[in-house]
């Protein structure tokens, strides 16, 4: 079948401001848009810009706004689409560098300043820290997050205010304060609730919406904001 | 050099579906009750304080019974979304039945509002 791609293009040294560009691609109802990309960029037109890598939903190279909402091109199959149209557009609320491809620092700026990594000075032990399989569940679906961004590139607090942490930052703090062997809990839960910290969330669900891995994300931003509010990691 | 687009306009386009709907409606319906109590308020002030027939003409404006039908929607859209919301802050395991609680605040909604259109229509038959 034939399909019309229409892709947000933007070339910093040609372009004044961002346009779309048709293009029209032969393809299979179990073709990936990631194919396509793909396809377009080796057949039409050399120039495009795109990142991917591992091209099977792991990396998360390839978050993008597909037919307007964000998804990984290489997880989302064409007859999901349900058009024979489809519109690719980078992700909103960072800079677009070219074409699909987006500058993650300010992304990657937020993910750090919540200490994303295990915080415990006390002696280890012979062995490794132990931890039961009922404290491992407690913070299982927050461990899945792969950065790709199509969460906070999908929230509305964000595209309004880029200072906002965003629901990534939170889940990947959320990984680390509910891990019965890390003891910098108190120190993310206060950066949290900071001005541009847990409390802009507005509990509107694009986030667990777009996320690729399935990730309850509003649920852990609504776990966080309790243990904040009360104090308790229960 | 990297170009920022105004995301705060073009996420209008986003398409979150039935969640970032509701959150628009809120966020319209709280600014919404923000004009209504303005209007009021004004209204009260240039008839009592200054007299003048400024504050008849708003009363004209928000006591029609159409304007009304509008203000009975926002009011109770915001007051039943914003129960939702409170209630999955108090509770976040309720987070993972959202999509639920979105279809009950509708099913709440929709009597609690066609009553109110229901009696306003009849009160417009009767010659308001």
């Amino acid at each position: 079948m034939k399909v019309t791609v229409k892709i947000l293009r933007y070339d910093p040294e040609k372009d004044q401001r961002p346009h779309y560009q048709t293009y029209q691609v032969d393809a299979e109802p179990t073709d990936w848009v990631l194919d396509l990309l793909e396809r377009i960029k080796g057949d039409q037109d050399g120039s495009l810009s795109f990142r991917r890598s591992c091209a099977h939903g792991i990396c998360g190279s390839d978050a993008m706004r597909i037919n307007g909402m964000n998804r990984l091109a290489c997880k989302t199959l064409l007859q999901d689409l349900h058009s024979h149209t489809i519109v690719v557009e980078p992700l909103l609320g960072l800079p677009i560098i070219k074409d699909l491809v987006v500058d993650m620092e300010p992304f990657f700026d937020h993910y750090k300043s919540v200490m994303p990594y295990l915080v415990n000075d006390e002696q280890a032990p012979m062995r490794e820290r132990l931890q039961s399989p009922a404290e491992r569940e407690r913070f299982d679906d927050t461990t899945k997050c792969i950065l790709c961004a199509a969460c906070t590139t999908s929230c509305p607090s964000f595209w309004a205010n880029g200072d906002y942490i965003g629901p990534a930052a939170i889940v990947n703090a959320h990984r680390f304060i509910f891990d019965s062997r890390d003891r910098a809990s108190s120190e993310r839960l206060r950066i949290l609730n900071g001005q541009f910290g847990v409390f802009r969330c507005h509990t509107i669900f694009n986030c667990t919406q777009a996320c690729p891995r399935e990730i309850q994300i509003t649920k852990a931003i609504g776990e966080v904001k309790k243990a904040i509010a009360t104090g308790n990691l229960d | 050099m990297a170009v920022s687009k105004n995301a705060w306009l073009t996420g209008l386009r986003y398409r979150g579906g039935d969640n970032m709907l509701v959150w628009m409606l809120h966020r319209i319906s709280g600014l919404a009750m923000v004009l209504f109590v303005g209007a009021h308020i004004l209204s009260s002030f240039f008839t009592q304080q200054l007299g003048s027939t400024w504050g008849i003409a708003l009363n004209t404006i928000y006591e029609s019974p159409y304007f009304q039908i509008f203000l009975y929607f926002f009011v109770i859209f915001h007051v039943i979304n914003g129960l939702r919301i409170i209630l999955l802050d108090f509770f976040p395991k309720l987070l993972e039945y959202q999509r639920e609680l979105t279809w009950l605040e509708w099913i709440i909604f929709i009597p609690i509002f066609g009553l109110s259109v229901f009696i306003t229509v009849i009160k417009i038959l009767n010659g308001g």
